[in-house]
């Protein structure tokens, strides 16, 4: 099991600004931040809303495990069927492994 | 309102969007009963066991004069266009070998390719900022070189990533240096939506990489410096539907996974994480132990299944990841007649009976399974 990791950083300083007298910052700048912390505010409680109704993560591996095992794949050594002949066509023929060697100048 | 009235909401604003984000960690620690490893070993399944002979390189395709960058398939079986420092798209019949056509690039500094779905035409970009379109069924000019018939530009920074759109030919999406990825239409050569920049939920730093979700094209995730991976569907440019945060360090390759509900991620941080694009939850972590320095992870590809995770590194090596298990079990780099450097990029053909890796060593290597099959 994982924990998660701490939080990264976002595009917004999230330290909160020490009250200085040398701040020249611009009105307008401090709305526009404001603005956007806002609308982060909106939608991290929309995050928290949804996480309410969603199931654990038991739930979602239950549904992975299924869809890996039902589904044919070429490169596994032991693989549901149906399996298709042209999954071998890399060894059929005349190998030349080396190929066309031209250099491209 | 003052400036110092202003500056204290700021600061309450700054308090709750930093109390909201930890109360989402706290929720989602308390929903992570599992992770894909231990739910797979309660139901009793054990890791895929390659024999010594059953994934071979069967192919190694020599041209490039450079390091090859990125690389791409067709999705009718054979073709792979490459990208390579040498500033030339190179597109190779991967079954002989040969090479169909070599673009010399108006841009040399290029850092990702993609085929068309229809397999006629090819993308590439970089540092030039602008993603060039080749139409493969064009005439050569005088000099003997295929003319770009699109220019897709718009992007402030380098283009790190593209790819068209699923059974789309004129629709491609590209990611950036400049923070943002655009969907395009190609015939048109205009922007039609612009994911992040100025809105609040946009990467805030270079994005690295992009997939589209193969099972429904509305979707589509990108990996950044930011250390996130953010979720966007394509009708709604103005906000990512989620952005997924457990990364370390820069999120430098993203891929769907083949069921088209979740999917993997690769980071500078050396791991790989799997998410859910539904619930959000990280579920599961691919890590290794390394003694020194950690090995950034470069690039990923799932096998078709998704059981398999291949995964290239900085340090030459390509793990084989069972997804289920967590478990490294083979590593490409180590087998005979494996590249001689870094790989950069990896992809699988399209009835995944083939991986691609692309090198530093300027050559590509085809892998396919040469042991015997067990059909259950």
């Amino acid at each position: 099991m994982q924990a998660l990791d701490s939080e990264t950083a976002s595009t917004i300083d999230l330290q909160a600004p020490a009250v200085p007298t040398a701040d020249t910052r611009g009105k307008h700048r401090i709305l526009a931040e404001l603005k956007r912390l806002e609308q982060e505010t909106r939608f991290l409680e929309e995050e928290l809303e949804e996480l309410e109704k969603t199931d654990k993560v038991s739930a979602a591996c239950e549904e992975l495990l299924t869809n890996i095992e039902t589904r044919p794949d070429p490169l596994l050594p032991v693989t549901n069927g149906p399996t298709n002949p042209s999954w071998d066509r890399w060894f059929e023929g005349p190998q030349d492994s080396k190929g066309c060697r031209c250099w491209i100048l | 309102m003052s400036v110092a009235e202003l500056k204290k909401r700021h600061i309450a604003a700054t308090a709750t969007v930093n109390a909201l984000r930890e109360q989402l960690k706290q929720k989602r620690i308390l929903l992570l009963d599992t992770d894909v490893a231990g739910y797979a070993r309660s139901q009793g399944r054990t890791p895929v066991s390659f024999g010594p002979t059953d994934l071979v390189c069967c192919r190694t395709l020599q041209g490039h004069t450079g390091k090859v960058y990125s690389l791409d398939w067709t999705s009718e079986k054979n073709r792979i266009v490459s990208a390579s420092q040498d500033g030339r798209l190179i597109v190779w019949n991967s079954l002989t070998s040969q090479k169909t056509h070599a673009i010399k690039l108006p841009c040399a500094w290029v850092m990702t390719c993609a085929f068309s779905p229809n397999g006629q035409s090819v993308a590439c970009g970089g540092l030039d900022s602008i993603c060039s379109i080749f139409n493969l069924n064009s005439p050569n000019d005088k000099d003997g070189n295929l003319t770009v018939s699109r220019m897709l530009s718009g992007h402030k920074g380098y283009v790190s990533s593209c790819q068209y759109v699923p059974d789309e030919d004129t629709h491609l999406i590209t990611s950036s240096g400049d923070q943002t990825c655009i969907l395009w239409d190609v015939t048109t050569a205009q922007r039609l939506s612009v994911f992040g920049g100025e809105f609040p939920s946009g990467h805030t730093a270079d994005v690295l990489s992009v997939s589209i979700n193969g099972s429904n094209s509305k979707m589509f995730v990108s990996g950044s410096c930011d250390a996130t991976a953010r979720l966007w569907d394509t009708r709604i440019a103005s906000r990512a539907v989620r952005t997924f945060h457990g990364h370390e360090g820069d999120v430098s390759t993203v891929k769907f996974f083949p069921d088209g509900y979740r999917f993997g991620t690769g980071s500078d941080d050396g791991t790989c994480r799997l998410f859910d694009m539904r619930t959000g939850h990280q579920l599961q972590v691919y890590h290794q132990q390394h003694d020194g320095e950690v090995p950034l992870v470069t690039s990923i590809a799932f096998s078709i299944s998704g059981r398999l995770l291949f995964v290239g590194y900085s340090n030459g090596d390509c793990y084989v990841w069972d997804t289920l298990m967590a478990k490294v079990v083979l590593n490409l780099g180590s087998l005979q007649n494996s590249h001689e450097g870094r790989i950069t990029c990896l992809g699988l053909s399209a009835d995944g009976s083939a991986l691609c890796t692309g090198s530093w060593d300027r050559n590509l290597k085809i892998w396919a399974f040469g042991g015997h099959r067990k059909v259950i």
